[in-house]
């Protein structure tokens, strides 16, 4: 691992937040991370703040979530009942599986200790005193960092009952997955982390009042709660001078597909996809044209390279109909297929149905067979229109959890940019795709 | 009795790291299967018998997740993401080219040396990296045919050394 090349945001710049440090000779270990500031900003919480007071840097930052719905970190904190007596967690949720998604996995191999310590800065804000990461199994590289981090904390006393001398008792668990991209889904993961298939629960009640076994839950993303030690250590004010006025702050996008510089990349939200698609990650290879981009995960709405201009800010992203999601970038040239890509992320989609929800559960295969009639040569407009009906179907709040929805994006979005290639394919049994050469 | 004595202690231990026992069901899987190399009905019973579970509950956890192997698996076991970021960099070459290689023509299938089996598995969150697999509970980059041989090759010599 640590011989790879690293891909992505490293070093001394305005924008990097997280990263700066990203390239230091081993930086995952405690003694480099402690030797660059780090457990400063733990120490500064525990030994000089009240909780309440880092919730307020958290408020003040404005700090949205970074899994995936970009919800107010600083609001969702506020949700934990204060006045529910017994054991509480923090759950961190590091089950990156969202396709294109590899931003998580970056910052734990390139520094598990900032994540670690955002997460004892969380507990302490919300009076827990034991955290669990939920890490996807798949993960080796990253989950040994965190057992060797983790076991150095210990040493250090700062996982234990008195770190930096405050009567804070902090302790830290790594619980691994098994290979289901549903547990990226809040409730699906605390039904994982209790022993069971993970199947998304009902809400209310809500984790915050009723989470991991059943007590007071809070659960955040990697790199939110790696955001934690720049906020608590610069304040919340200063954070939120980076980005913009509804997206505060910087934000860890992951570029891969058609471009000449796939990695993952700290953008001060704000700037333009074209920005991150063609310079940090060098554009399309040479001779070809971007097409088609999903920004932020196969889950996204899909974009045309006419909207290479719109802003990685959340709510604009919104108001043209995709979202800011997991910041997984997948970008796509002009000698793909979009009925093929579509094709491809509906048998993701299927496949990773929990089974719970009808339209998810039937909606999925059947357009995976829909697809594969098309594709074959066998289509027709009555495929066309029962692709129109399935992904109606499997959105608008039908199902308990957002997979069905994420299937149904796919096929609309896909449909409403490139309509002329599912009729090429559907009624004609032509690709144009196939036939677009390089250009010179 | 399907696991061996250490085994059994490794999942009796197991319990007390969880506020509840149910926790401690995918865990004590992951031993059976590292002992077994897949899960057979034996052992998942016997691990619900250790737990105080269900055998059907237990099934039911081991039948959900992709990283139970219900069925045997080679040796050494390929996971290649065919996921969209692979797929556009030419992961599905690179399955064509491990089954021609390991002499299977389906996924999941084991060679005939009980050596190699190879799956194709959704999005693995190393994109950057594309097309890439997991083997040897590792991570293999910028995947090429040239890359995949040498791998097969070690396996092999080090499985007709024994």
């Amino acid at each position: 691992m640590a011989a790879e090349e690293l891909r992505g945001s490293h070093g001394e710049q305005r924008h990097h937040l997280l990263t700066s440090l990203f390239g230091t000779e081993d930086l995952h270990t405690f003694d480099v991370y402690r030797a660059h500031g780090g457990y400063g900003s733990l120490e500064k919480a525990l030994t000089g703040m009240a909780p309440e007071e880092v919730h307020a840097e958290v408020k003040t930052s404005g700090l949205r979530g970074r899994g995936g719905a970009g919800f107010a970190t600083g609001t969702k904190w506020g949700f934990i009942p204060k006045d529910i007596p017994g054991p509480r967690y923090v759950v961190v949720n590091a089950d990156e599986s969202e396709p294109g998604t590899s931003k998580d996995r970056y910052l734990m191999e390139n520094s598990p200790h900032m994540l670690l310590e955002g997460i004892c800065i969380a507990c302490y804000a919300i009076g827990a005193h034991q955290a669990w990461i939920y890490i996807r199994g798949e993960y080796d590289g990253p989950y040994r960092r965190l057992i060797d981090a983790i076991a150095e904390l210990r040493a250090e006393g700062i996982l234990g009952d008195r770190p930096f001398g405050k009567e804070f008792a902090l302790d830290i668990q790594l619980y691994r997955g098994h290979g289901a991209y549903i547990c990226g889904e809040e409730t699906a993961l605390l039904e994982s982390l209790e022993g069971k298939r993970a199947q998304p629960r009902s809400r209310p009640p809500f984790p915050a009042v009723k989470g991991a076994w059943g007590r007071p839950t809070l659960l955040n993303n990697v790199e939110t709660l790696s955001t934690l030690p720049w906020i608590v250590r610069h304040g919340g004010a200063e954070y939120a001078k980076f980005g913009t006025e509804r997206s505060r702050g910087t934000r860890m996008l992951s570029v891969s597909g058609n471009v000449r510089r796939p990695g993952v990349y700290e953008v001060e939200l704000g700037v333009s996809f074209r920005h991150v698609i063609m310079e940090l990650a060098g554009g399309p290879p040479e001779g070809r044209r971007v097409k088609v981009f999903w920004p932020g995960g196969s889950s996204a709405p899909v974009l045309p390279e006419s909207m290479l201009d719109t802003s990685t800010d959340l709510d604009e992203l919104a108001r043209v109909g995709s979202m800011g999601g997991s910041g997984g970038v997948i970008v796509m040239d002009d000698s793909h297929c979009v009925v093929r890509a579509a094709h491809r992320l509906l048998r993701f989609y299927a496949t990773e149905s929990c089974g719970k929800c009808t339209p998810c559960r039937v909606g999925g295969n059947w357009a995976v067979r829909t697809f594969e009639r098309i594709l074959s040569g066998q289509g027709g407009r009555m495929d066309l229109q029962i692709l129109d009906r399935i992904q109606e179907s499997l959105q608008n709040g039908r199902c308990l959890c957002g997979l069905g929805d994420s299937a149904g994006w796919v096929i609309m979005s896909t449909m409403q940019h490139f309509r002329n290639e599912y009729e090429e394919h559907a009624l004609r049994n032509e690709c144009s795709a196939e036939r677009v050469p390089a250009h010179a | 009795m399907a696991l061996s004595t250490h085994a059994v202690e490794e999942i009796r231990a197991l319990p007390a790291r969880f506020p509840e026992i149910r926790s401690a069901v995918m865990p004590a899987l992951d031993i059976a299967q590292e002992e077994i190399g897949h899960l057979t009905q034996e052992a998942m019973t016997e691990v619900a018998e250790l737990l105080r579970l269900d055998p059907g509950y237990v099934a039911g956890v081991a039948t959900f997740y992709t990283l139970f192997h219900l069925e045997p698996t080679g040796k050494h076991h390929f996971y290649v993401c065919t996921n969209l970021s692979c797929t556009l960099r030419g992961a599905v070459d690179i399955c064509d080219h491990i089954k021609r290689r390991i002499g299977v023509s389906e996924f999941k299938e084991v060679s005939t040396d009980g050596l190699f089996s190879v799956e194709e598995v959704e999005c693995l969150g190393a994109c950057e990296y594309a097309p890439m697999m997991r083997y040897e509970h590792r991570f293999h980059y910028d995947l090429t045919a040239d890359k995949v041989d040498a791998l097969i090759d070690a396996a092999r010599e080090d499985g007709h050394g024994r």
